[in-house]
């Protein structure tokens, strides 16, 4: 574990990052979100970069769920949510009236923090994206369907029972079918919404190798609670504390060098 | 002891108490409709009885059917004497215009009667059974005694059933479909001169159909003649009775005859399903004291499944609504409140409604907006299949709607999100995942939607459930299911027979086996249900934890 700990660092070290340098997927600026009258995001401004992978930390409540669920307009399902500000996603303004937001989901997968498969066979799971939009074409399900689990790491586990009920497989397969389901129709932006903390440390060890491997095709945003985590996996992280964005940088500097007392506290672990 | 008392063991003891009186309740109240139901198809022995009637000694002929004790006060002041009564079956109504008869203990020659020796029994269509001995069978001038009476009557009699099923077969379905053919045409005649399209042209075509099916008619109806005539040929057989008095039975009236007091045990179990098969395939006979219950057991299955089709879309899809898309609020409670009361109006109730509403105002506009040209006959106007089926679904709506929503309100909030998050609209989530894992419990709701809709008869009796139905509410005659038609009904043919029967104890049999087999509809459509909703659990049992 060590060892694959190293490999990945390391790759990441031997590029100095910088945020300027990238191309930009995300871009948000001045983002407020209320619940009823409480506000739970204060103008937020970041621009998140392509085929990288952004970390979200924080202490509980901080909102960054509630920001990761704004890329893919998640908290529409909710009543008394209320946005402002600007949010686009490669120039596209996500929040305009003609945005259709089945489509938008379809532009941003999103992988939740407990595994939720639907109670289908495996590969009915993967196809079920590419089902939604008219696909039905048995060569290129089979071949998507391969192509989504091999991306996810569990072709070799899967390949012989796709037909079985996704619900009788561990918790750490059935987390990295949903990434597969998530990735099976090519999102450009991939949310994961702490994808590991309902899993034991191998299946987290595998779905961290996974993200690394993901990041060459799909911008990655990760929320976790894990600070280790995104230390490992992300090339650049954003602290929040209270609804406010604290500091945004590629992570080396964030957790070796932090501008901002607060996420020094947060990250020696003070408070948290 | 104060310790049992202070651990509670005593209210243990009590509700383990309660659940077995529920038990033993059921399986008493089920256990005895199937017996007294059951017997109905055993053969019964023939016995004979020497009763003292004052003047002289009377035999008497009959299968014992009851006993019940009754109270003799001989010396005032004494306690009474108990004393035993009998309800003997005697038959042959036509000779004794009545036939069952209570016999006093006290009037017995013999305490132990005598079974019948060789006595026989004879079914007909009309008059009820008859009990006897062979005297003689006349075939064609022809006479017969013996044993040779014995294979010439089973041979008549086979011959006889044979045309009466032909003649049956014949006037029902054959002259039947020509007969609905010609009213088709006569209400064509008049929608076409009701619209004033009325010309020599039409004039000609159905007259020339119409004589076509006349032709066919008259056909047909020769076909009968010459099927009655050989009936006519078939001779008869002439029976002692208990009095002594020759009864000629013609062979064209026998539905079955057997010799109770000489079957083996092999032969009265054959008789016994034998009987049942003839009981659920029969049509009703003698004012639906006798003959098989088949109609009202159609009637019954066609009305609960149209209801199920009915009340199926409309509790889904008004769950669907209330759970997922209405905003919560003082309005949404209310109609929360309201379907929960409708569940607890009186089913009569809904029968007014459904007379008054469906049958006359709903009905009445489609006749005259459809059908004006076949007033004042109303077509749709009128009790039927189709209101009959409209009503139970209004009365089951709410069982279904309130499980529906319980089913909805129990998928996980992440497999909705997991569906929206891959491009999935509301609907699409809802059709694809939401409401196939919600199958079990709309299941759960049309079970007992099914089993109250199956066991109603009060509103039944105002929208269009019938004593005796003339035609089937299914058949072969396009459009195959006939909404407009009126039918029988399990639920009434039990209060009908058994409350409503000139011939009470002739009856009460009948009641029991048609409770058996309400009973018997009404678990078997529970059963299947169960145990489909049982499969469709298993599959999404891994989701619970």
């Amino acid at each position: 574990m060590s060892e694959q700990n190293l490999t990945i660092s390391m790759d990441r070290d031997n590029r100095q990052l910088k945020l300027a340098d990238e191309k930009i997927a995300i871009q948000v600026k001045d983002w407020n979100l209320f619940y009823g009258k409480k506000q739970a995001l204060q103008n937020i401004t970041m621009d998140l970069p392509e085929n990288r992978v952004t970390a979200f930390i924080g202490p509980s409540g901080c909102g960054k769920s509630t920001l990761l669920r704004c890329f893919n307009r998640m908290n529409d399902l909710i009543d008394i949510v209320r946005v402002e500000g600007d949010m686009t996603l490669h120039g596209d303004d996500m929040y305009s009236k003609d945005m259709d937001v089945a489509a938008l989901r379809r532009r941003v997968g999103m992988v939740f923090q407990k595994p939720n498969p639907f109670p289908k066979s495996i590969y009915e799971n993967v196809c079920y994206g590419l089902r939604l939009q008219g696909i039905s074409d048995k060569q290129i399900l089979d071949e998507t369907v391969e192509w989504a689990l091999k991306g996810a790491g569990l072709w070799e586990e899967v390949k012989d029972r796709l037909n079985e009920n996704a619900l009788g497989m561990s918790g750490g397969q059935q987390q990295r079918l949903c990434i597969a389901r998530a990735i099976a129709i090519k999102p450009e932006v991939l949310l994961l919404d702490e994808p590991t903390s309902a899993l034991d440390p191998i299946s987290t060890l595998a779905i961290e190798e996974l993200i690394f491997e993901l990041k060459k095709d799909f911008t990655i945003l990760i929320v976790t609670h894990n600070m280790q985590q995104a230390a490992r996996v992300s090339d650049y992280t954003a602290f929040m504390y209270m609804g406010d964005l604290i500091e945004y940088t590629d992570t080396d500097s964030l957790f070796t060098n932090p501008q901002v007392k607060r996420t020094e506290d947060y990250i020696t672990g003070r408070y948290g | 002891m104060k310790e049992w008392f202070k651990k509670g063991e005593h209210w243990i003891w009590m509700s383990s108490a309660m659940v077995a009186l529920s038990v033993v309740l059921v399986f008493g109240l089920f256990g005895m409709i199937a017996y007294k139901g059951m017997v109905h198809f055993w053969p019964h022995t023939v016995y004979e009885y020497q009763v003292n009637n004052g003047t002289e000694i009377e035999r008497v002929v009959g299968e014992h059917r009851d006993s019940k004790i009754k109270e003799v006060f001989d010396v005032k002041g004494q306690p009474p004497r108990e004393v035993e009564q009998l309800l003997i079956k005697v038959g042959n109504r036509d000779v004794y215009g009545i036939d069952f008869r209570w016999i006093s203990a006290d009037d017995l020659v013999a305490a132990e009667p005598a079974i019948a020796d060789n006595a026989v029994v004879i079914e007909r269509y009309e008059y009820g059974n008859v009990y006897g001995w062979y005297k003689t069978l006349t075939v064609n001038g022809q006479t017969f005694t013996g044993d040779k009476l014995v294979l010439e009557l089973e041979k008549q009699v086979d011959e006889g059933k044979r045309l009466h099923d032909e003649i049956k077969s014949i006037e029902k379905s054959d002259i039947g479909s020509i007969n609905y053919k010609l009213e088709q045409l006569r209400l064509e005649e008049k929608k076409l001169k009701a619209e004033d399209e009325w010309n020599a042209e039409e004039e000609q075509r159905l007259a020339s159909k119409r004589t076509e099916l006349n032709k066919q008619f008259k056909e047909l109806q020769a076909q009968t003649q010459v099927l009655y005539k050989e009936q006519a040929t078939l001779g008869e057989v002439s029976m002692t009775i208990s009095g002594g008095q020759a009864l000629n039975v013609p062979i064209k009236n026998i539905v079955d005859y057997w010799q109770p007091n000489e079957m083996s045990m092999a032969d009265k179990i054959g008789f016994f399903f034998h009987g049942m098969g003839r009981f659920l395939t029969e049509d009703p006979r003698e004012a639906n004291t006798e003959g098989g219950i088949f109609p009202a057991m159609i009637g019954t299955i066609t009305m609960v499944l149209i209801m199920t089709i009915l009340v199926t879309p409309m509790g889904v899809i008004a769950a669907v609504y209330m759970r997922e898309y209405a905003k919560d609020g003082p309005v949404l409670r209310a109609v929360r409140i309201s379907i929960n009361n409708l569940a607890g109006v009186p089913s009569i109730v809904f029968g007014i409604f459904g007379l008054g509403f469906f049958v006359y105002i709903l009905g009445g506009s489609i006749d005259e907006l459809f059908y004006g040209y076949a007033l004042p006959s109303p077509t749709f106007g009128t009790p039927g299949l189709l209101w009959a089926s409209l009503t139970m679904a209004l009365l089951t709506l709410p069982v279904v709607i309130v499980s529906t929503e319980e089913g909805l309100s129990r998928i996980p909030r992440s497999l909705r999100e997991g569906g929206l998050a891959l491009g999935a609209t509301k609907i699409e989530v809802i059709q694809k995942i939401v409401l196939p894992m919600a199958l079990p419990a709309i299941m759960t709701g049309l079970i007992l939607a099914v089993a109250r809709a199956a066991g109603e008869v009060a509103p039944l009796m105002l929208v269009g459930v019938v004593k005796l139905a003339p035609e089937l509410p299914v058949d072969a005659i396009a459009p195959f299911v006939h909404l407009d038609r009126k039918f029988m009904h399990l639920g009434f043919h039990i209060y009908d027979v058994g409350f409503q029967s000139p011939n009470v104890e002739a009856s009460q049999p009948l009641v029991y086996a048609t409770s058996l087999l309400l009973v018997l509809i009404i678990v078997g459509l529970n059963l299947g249900a169960i145990s489909i909703r049982n499969r469709l659990r298993e599959k999404y049992k891994a989701l619970e934890h």
